[in-house]
């Protein structure tokens, strides 16, 4: 089948859901279809722009495609008799965040033209679509409760998870991604003070702000926790992730608020390792359940340092744990081959 | 080249022999096909008829596989009623007969629709908030209906007529001009083309009843105010002696208010036996009084058609015609014609006629001239070939009128309101890229809306 | 600086500059720009058309990049400050073959109302442009003569050329090419015909289910000829390595389409091998690489001329390796580096 993936772009900026799409192809190409990822270029500044985006997405054609999926605000509006969506976003300033600060579409006559246009044409498009997945609970209740649009949740897997393994139960936490205030590594930090067993924390990401950088470090050096937490300030490659995941006793992921689980709940669950999360951490709920793949705990130092300990003095019940993330995985079929499947078949 | 023309086509319809006519003509250089709605009484032509009864029963493929579809249309409903849907549904050429549609558009709303509300809405669209308060005001009683007055003139309502059309033909310059201003498209000024039926053996004066020596002043067609027949009658009784020497049939049709106004003006201003108010009357007799008129009196004010199919027939038959200096009227040589001119038409009638009636020689110059005239610009051959040259030009605008549809839909599905910026953003950057000399008929979410 | 790479594909379909966006966006990358590279669907139904053109000028990428480049028709419509054109071809049904059977568009009003859009959107966008360059000189004089605007050449480089190499001056002559008629393969065959000498000639091209009936003609036209000892045809999928060992051991490359606007990269594969190239005077482009008697062969597109070039080669190989290293002078000489491409389109 000939598939054309359908993402908008925002030039240089590339996150979690250009990283979906960019895999989704590569993937569709891999299991035998042809697959071309295609990036519309996006403004939203001035507010009229908008507008524009969507008319010349309308305006585009798909010659020579059986089958379009698209990911994003307003890349799903280009044409196409069969179109599947994979929705990672709407346009949130016209919905949710309308009435916050992030609202960006200004409160005026024009600005409500805009926002009226953008709810009644998403209706429309959105309703048009073969099939309409989400990658997350949180965008299918959003899509329900502004567009009254029923969707199903398809969960985004890791790109390639071959590489992770389990050697041992060793004795550190291991925390990867970029390090920002919204990460909240600080608090995993923070929580090493009050730690019990003898456990470890190591720490793997490139910061975003030096600020944020300099709060964790100032916190190792006042608590003296140079001994236990280490600290890898840099990007790391796959293979170093995959490395330190294989040897780590357990995860720690506490993002504030976050739509999805993250790539690395996965990452880790793909190593055997279950994870600690927070209760405020948003989307981590879908896979990280309480005693059962990990512990779910108050986003406070000491029941975060509770639960590292459990991982410490409970060795079995953290590799039972592990094992069951992986096997959520699977319940949840969250794998390429499912994903392959909804969109092909 | 395959066209398909749609017009009226009964017998009673001077539109209908307009399009006999030029139909006969176009056939030699492409097909055509007459679409017509009436099923009984139809002129005969020699080329292919396609009766339809609704516009809504019309496949559009079977349009499709026309290069162009020309739509005539008029200011009477019951006679347009099926073209103009189906040019909304189909868009096409469309040939504006009438200059003032409004009475078309008022019986559409007030009597197909039976919504007085869609009546002052368009006419709220149309011109604005002073169309609104005329509007509510006429249906509320608080002053006369727009189309019983000369007041029409200003809400003439061709604009929605010719809404979406790919082209538009005009029979006049002052119509071509007022169209170009409110539509964006190709636009052509044709000569109306008329052809005559000149009787072998007509009726005589004697069998007419007209004196051998007096002199038979001739109006033709539907009479009201609007056609100033009261006027010429007030004239001829300030002519000394006009009684006696003159005969003014009024051939056609009377409105009964003004039948009632026009007997008793003629009563009282003694030429009860001159004037003649002939009602309908039979093509044979019609003809004869038209070959035997010494000369014809065609007065307009305020003028609202776009052509006049009764003037080109009298001009046709070599007749001395006094017209009124407005509208089409005015666009006429003036060694063809006598223009009245319609501020001074109290002054300027009763000389007027005096001339026409004692020089005979000046009626036969004039005459000849207006038939010379005639027999050149109306001629169906003339319309034709313009015509083509105009399909030509449509066909080529058709893209860029189809593209600015387009980007009014898809506006228009997105949800975009007339005002929007996008709107404007979208117009001149059509125009900048594909708009060429002519220019590009702006693209908006409301104006090509169907 | 930050650059983008803006060009339009019919998806899925060959050619249409994919590899010299790809390679471009590498050689950009390597120089330590940052690169976006944008490809846009495009359909290139005369009907669809306009309204294409509008999508792309109402997508706004005016506050993004140093630079847009923009490569395949009608990309350049894209506005930015800062555009330079890198022009490969025009949509040429509405152009110069405008008037032949390749006429896509009908020849009615409507269809002359197309074609005048299309020209005058283009015009406007080529006058919006900082510089315009073009990939070969015929397109340059297209540009010309119906935009009258000044293009200058800049002729696209090899993605990576230092992968190719000579290994030997072989017994074979090598045509590497999608399989499909107007790329003349079957006049290689001819050729052969005409040979004295044992030379042997290898096709490989990529193997499509269009050009499954092309290729059987062509092995009918081998077995007519009794030429099966004589001819492979590979119309299989051919790896980069693949093709660059049976470049390292041919003894000359040859490519002759049929009037074609560019000299094509096979040519500059079989020069980075070391190797001359046969082809012929009405092939287009290619003679704006080949000089006749330096770095290959330029022959009447004639059967028995290309025969003799065959053998020619065959029986003197000092000659053809020494035309084959004239081939890589002449490929600086014209300054067919990324560099220069580099230093024309980000000066």
């Amino acid at each position: 089948m000939k598939i054309a993936v359908l993402n908008n772009c925002v030039p240089y900026v590339w996150g979690g859901a250009e990283h979906l799409a960019q895999a989704l192809t590569e993937k569709l190409n891999e299991y035998g279809h042809e697959a071309m990822l295609f990036r519309m270029p996006f403004r939203w500044q001035p507010p009229g722009k908008v507008v524009e985006s969507m008319l010349a997405c309308r305006l585009m054609r798909l010659p020579n495609v059986d089958r379009a999926i698209a990911f994003k605000f307003p890349a799903y509006y280009i044409p196409h008799e069969d179109k599947r969506i994979w929705l990672v976003h709407q346009f949130r300033q016209a919905y949710d965040l309308w009435g916050t600060e992030f609202q960006d579409l200004p409160d005026t006559v024009e600005g409500r033209q805009i926002r009226a246009a953008i709810m009644r044409s998403d209706n429309l498009s959105l309703g048009q679509a073969q099939r309409l997945y989400t990658n997350s609970g949180v965008t299918s209740a959003r899509l329900k409760k502004f567009n009254g649009i029923d969707s199903e949740v398809l969960y985004p897997p890791l790109f390639e998870s071959s590489h992770f393994h389990c050697v041992e139960y060793g004795d550190y936490i291991f925390y990867p991604s970029r390090v920002t205030a919204s990460k909240r590594q600080h608090l995993v930090v923070e929580s090493m003070k009050y730690v019990t067993t003898p456990v470890r924390l190591v720490v793997a990401g490139k910061e975003e702000a030096p600020a944020d950088l300099e709060k964790i470090k100032r916190i190792i050096r006042e608590n003296r926790l140079e001994e236990r937490v280490t600290l890898i300030a840099r990007f790391i490659t796959e293979q170093e992730k995959a490395e330190l995941f294989s040897r780590a006793l357990g995860c720690a992921y506490i993002p504030y608020d976050e739509d999805s689980y993250g790539y690395v709940t996965l990452e880790s669950f793909h190593a055997r390792k279950p994870v600690i999360t927070c209760t405020d951490s948003g989307g981590t709920d879908v896979v990280v359940k309480d005693g059962k793949t990990g512990f779910v705990v108050p986003p406070d130092p000491k029941a975060i340092a509770e639960a590292i300990d459990r991982f410490y003095a409970d060795r079995r019940s953290t590799q039972a744990m592990g094992e069951a993330g992986f096997e959520l995985m699977q319940t949840l079929r969250i794998s390429w081959e499912h994903v392959i499947e909804c969109f092909t078949r | 080249m395959k066209i398909a023309w749609f017009t009226p086509f009964s017998m009673q319809s001077a539109i209908g022999r307009a399009s006999a006519a030029i139909v006969g003509e176009l056939s030699k250089h492409a097909t055509v096909d007459v679409w017509h709605c009436e099923t009984s009484g139809v002129r005969k032509t020699p080329v292919r008829t396609i009766p339809f009864s609704k516009a809504l029963a019309v496949d559009l493929t079977d349009l499709a596989s026309y290069d162009l579809v020309i739509y005539n249309l008029g200011n009477h409903l019951p006679f347009h009623r099926e073209i103009f849907h189906l040019s909304r549904r189909f868009p096409g050429v469309c040939i504006l007969h009438d200059f003032v549609m409004h009475h078309f558009f008022a019986a559409y709303y007030l009597e197909d629709l039976k919504s007085p509300k869609a009546y002052i809405e368009a006419m709220a669209k149309l011109y604005g908030e002073d169309g609104r308060a005329v509007a509510a005001d006429a249906l509320a009683g608080k002053r006369d209906r727009v189309w019983e007055t000369d007041e029409v003139v200003r809400y003439p309502f061709f604009e929605d007529a010719i809404r979406g059309a790919y082209g538009v033909v005009a029979h006049s310059h002052f119509l071509a001009e007022r169209v170009a201003k409110s539509y964006c498209g190709p636009v052509a000024y044709i000569p109306l083309a008329y052809d005559v039926v000149k009787p072998a053996r007509p009726l005589t004066r004697a069998q007419l009843d007209v004196p051998e020596d007096g002199v038979l002043i001739v109006t033709v067609g539907h009479v009201n105010r609007n056609k100033r027949t009261h006027a010429v009658i007030e004239a001829l009784g300030r002519i000394a002696g006009a009684g006696d020497r003159v005969t003014y049939a009024v051939v056609g049709p009377c409105d009964p208010a003004y039948r009632t106004e026009l007997l008793e003006l003629a009563r009282s201003r003694g030429l009860e036996r001159s004037v003649r108010l002939m009602g309908y009357t039979p093509d044979e007799t019609l003809q004869a009084y038209l070959t035997h008129a010494d000369f014809c009196v065609n007065l307009r004010f305020p003028a609202i058609e776009g052509g006049s199919a009764s003037l080109i027939e009298e001009m046709l038959y070599g007749k001395a015609v006094l017209v009124t200096n407005t509208g089409i009227y005015r666009e006429l040589p003036d060694d063809c014609v006598i223009k009245i001119s319609p501020e001074n038409e109290r002054e300027g009638l009763p000389p007027a006629l005096t001339i026409l009636i004692e020089d005979a020689d000046h009626r036969q110059r004039l005459g000849n001239r207006a038939r010379e005239f005639a027999e050149g610009e109306f001629h169906p051959a003339n319309y034709a070939k313009h015509l083509l040259k105009f399909i030509w030009e449509a066909r080529s605008a058709k893209p860029l009128l189809q593209l600015a549809d387009r980007l009014g839909a898809q506006m228009t599905e997105l949800g975009v309101q007339a005002g929007m910026e996008i709107v404007d953003t979208v117009s001149s950057e059509a125009s900048k890229m594909f708009g060429g000399e002519k220019g590009f008929p702006q693209a908006s979410a409301d104006k090509f809306q169907r | 600086m930050k650059v983008i790479i803006a060009s339009c594909v019919v998806p899925f379909v060959e050619g249409g500059a994919t590899f010299l966006v790809e390679w471009l966006g590498q050689a950009i990358k390597s120089r330590g720009h940052a690169v976006e590279t944008l490809l846009f669907p495009f359909s290139a139904n005369y009907t669809e058309m306009l309204d294409q053109m509008m999508a792309l000028r109402l997508l706004d990428l005016s506050q993004h990049g140093d630079r847009l480049i923009a490569v395949r028709t009608p990309s350049y419509l894209l506005q930015h400050p800062h555009k330079i054109l890198w022009f490969i071809h025009h949509h040429r049904p509405a152009y110069d073959l405008w008037g032949t059977r390749y006429q896509d568009i009908p020849n009615t009003p409507e269809g002359i109302c197309y074609r005048d859009a299309i020209h005058q959107a283009d015009n406007i966008a080529f006058s919006e442009a900082r510089k315009i360059f073009s990939n070969s000189r015929v397109v340059a004089e297209r540009l010309k003569q119906f935009n009258k605007v000044d293009a200058e050449v800049l002729l696209p480089p090899l993605g990576d050329p230092e992968r190719f190499h000579c290994r030997s001056m072989g017994d074979y002559v090598l045509y590497v090419s999608r399989f499909t008629h107007h790329k003349r393969q079957w006049l290689a065959i001819e050729g052969m015909r005409h040979t004295k000498t044992p030379v042997h000639l290898v096709l490989a091209g990529k193997a499509d289910p269009d050009s499954a009936a092309y290729v059987n003609d062509l092995r009918s036209q081998v077995e007519k000829y009794g030429l099966q000892s004589r001819v492979s045809i590979i119309d299989r999928f051919v790896s980069e390595q693949e093709k660059i060992d049976l470049f390292a051991d041919s003894l000359a490359g040859i490519y002759f389409p049929l009037d074609e606007d560019s000299y094509g990269y096979p040519t500059l594969e079989a020069h980075h091998s070391g190797k001359p190239v046969i082809t012929t005077s009405d092939s287009g482009g290619t003679a704006e690489l080949i000089l006749d008697g330096v770095n290959g062969f330029l022959t009447a597109p004639d059967p028995e001329a290309i025969g003799q070039a065959m053998d020619r080669l065959y029986l003197d190989r000092a000659m053809a390796s020494a035309m084959g290293n004239s081939g890589r002078e002449r490929i600086a000489q014209l300054n067919i580096t990324w560099d220069n491409v580099l230093e024309k389109l980000l000066g």
